[in-house]
This record gives C-alpha cells, structure tokens and sequence, in this order.
C-alpha cells in the first residue's frame, strides 16, 4: 500500500469525523458521571473508557455497578450490549481480507456504530483500513476526553438533551444513509429497519433495539433482492 | 468484588466480538455472508436514526426537538453535508426553544 494514500486517508477520516465529537464527547462525559455516582473512583471510570470503548456497554456496567450486581451479571449485559459488533465486523471482513492480521487486529478495537457508518462507504469501494482507522482514532480521542470532561466535572446533570446535541448522530447518519437508498431492496431493508428499530426501542429495554432492527432490515433487504 | 478485573473481563470480550471474525478465516462462508449482509448498512442507519430522532429516551417525544430533527433532515437530504447538517438541526432546536420556551 502506498504510503501517502494510506496518510491522507487516515488524517481524512480522522477529520471527517470531528463533527461527531459534538455527540460523542459529551456521551463519554455523561457515562463518567453515571459511573463516579456508581461509585466508581477516576481511575477505574478512566481505565474503563481506554481498555474498552464501548458507550453503551459501559453505561449499562456502570448502572449495574451502582445496582450492586455481581462481575457475572456485568459480563453477560457486555456480551449482549456488544453482540452488534459481531455483524459490524462481519460486514467488514470481506473488503479487508486482503490486509494483514496485525492491520485487522489493530482496526478491529476502533470499530463502533460511528466509524462504520464513517467508514463502510469507503471500505466497501476498497480504500481499505486507514480511513476506518482514523475515523476510529478520531472517536476514541473524543471518548477519552468526554470521559475525562466528566471526571473533572463529577458533578450536575448530564445533559445531552437540553441543548440538542443528541440530534448530531441521527442527522449524522442520515447524510451517511442516502447514497445507499438507490435499489428498491435497500429502501426496503431502511424502511423494515427503522419501524422495526422505533417499535423494539419502544417496548423492549436498552439498546437490543438496534440488534433486533439491522438483522431485521438485513434480512428484509435480502428478501427483497430481485431473483436471478 | 474487584472493579479492575471486571473491567479487563469487560475489555475482553467487547475486543473478542469486534475482531472475530477479521481474525478467524471464513473461507467458503465469506461469499454467502457478502451477499446476505449486503442491506446491513442502509438497516443499520436507518435503526441508529429513527429510534433516535423520534424516542431518545425509549418513549415518543415530539414537540421542538422533533421538528429540529425533521428540518434537519431536510438541510441534509438538499445539502448532503454532515456539518452543515448538524449546524442547521442544532441552531434550529436552538431557536425553537428561544421562540416557543
């Protein structure tokens, strides 16, 4: 791989993703807030967001943490929280084949929600790990300083809402959605996903909504795939 | 109970699920899975938006915040520009609230 395009693509998907901060930062703050009134001390809430980088994981161990549960309940809420990656993953695999394992084991750490949506585009069209791997870069870095933001501050209310910063990541990804709804099957697989996404976040607790919604949709999508 | 370990546990098996299966070789199963997680973005997006734009916090919630997000989403269907995006759903929740408290 030539180096120069491996640089610009990372520093480009470094800095594409800045926007994001705004919605990601202040999630890594409320989650060390949550985890300090848990009881966590600040380097445990700290190591936490380094060592594992996982939002929603990480709110759900802290309320358990806070609810007394023991490590094996903990554990389990990570491995359920966390099963999505595995479709992530799987979806990414194919493109980055050809990479070495060393490369694939370093960029599989930085693969959350928001870096694959950054990123799939791309990887798909086979620009290969450096624009996944900045984008993830660029969101750890937002994670660690949310989380250290929300050390510091220990204290008030976490407050994605009150001034809309929990509209970045919807609107983020609907620019990020559109250029995939040009089949009908892909229109099918969005539109099976999102009802299905609103009505499980309704009725059912934490965030299986979005396990249940994309195989959901996937599997709408390759229904709706016209047989040849 | 020790919080350490249960973070490097937590650690573990969060890396685990993100790297299996760039790790593991699939070989055969690779071609089948292409095809079948071919819809998997547009899904997945389409699940982190609409839950998100229209029941944040698990319940419907309309109002102020709602009409941001819909203007929102009509700057970036015309501008297909993330910032610029985010700039028109935020000073619009902005303004809003300024207008209709």
């Amino acid at each position: 791989m030539d180096d120069g395009i491996a640089q610009s693509g990372f520093w480009n998907g470094f800095l594409q993703t800045v926007p994001l901060w705004a919605g990601v930062a202040p999630f890594g703050a409320a989650y060390a807030l949550a985890a300090h009134a848990a009881g966590l001390g600040a380097a445990e809430i700290a190591g936490m967001s380094i060592l594992v980088y996982a939002g929603s994981a990480q709110f759900a161990a802290a309320a358990l943490f806070a609810g007394g549960a023991g490590p094996l309940a903990i554990l389990l809420t990570t491995l359920v929280v966390n099963t999505r990656s595995v479709l992530l993953s799987a979806s990414l695999a194919p493109p980055l084949r050809r990479y070495s394992r060393m490369l694939r084991a370093g960029v599989a750490f930085v693969i959350v929600d928001e870096s694959y949506a950054m990123s799939i585009g791309r990887v798909l069209r086979g620009s290969g790990p450096p624009y996944l791997l900045g984008s993830g870069t660029s969101l750890y870095l937002a994670w660690l300083g949310g989380t250290a933001a929300g050390i510091a501050l220990s204290l008030g209310a976490s407050g994605l809402g009150p001034i809309g910063l929990d509209l970045v990541f919807p609107l983020s990804f609907f620019v990020l959605l559109m250029p995939y709804l040009g089949s009908p099957a892909a229109r099918i697989a969005a539109a099976v996903a999102g009802g299905l996404g609103l009505a499980a976040r309704l009725i059912v607790p934490g965030s299986w909504y979005l396990l249940i919604a994309a195989v959901g949709g996937t599997l709408a999508g390759a229904a709706a795939e016209p047989r040849r | 109970m020790n919080h350490w370990l249960v973070i490097v546990a937590m650690a573990a098996i969060t890396y685990v699920l993100r790297a299996a299966p760039l790790i593991v070789p699939m070989g055969r199963i690779e071609a089948g899975l292409e095809r079948r997680l071919r819809h998997l973005p547009p899904a997945l997006f389409a699940a982190l938006i609409v839950p998100a734009l229209l029941a944040p916090a698990g319940a419907l919630l309309g109002g102020v915040r709602l009409w941001a997000g819909l203007l929102g989403l009509v700057v970036g269907w015309r501008t297909r520009s993330i910032p610029v995006t985010i700039a028109a759903g935020l000073s619009a929740y902005a303004l809003l609230r300024w207008l209709a408290p």
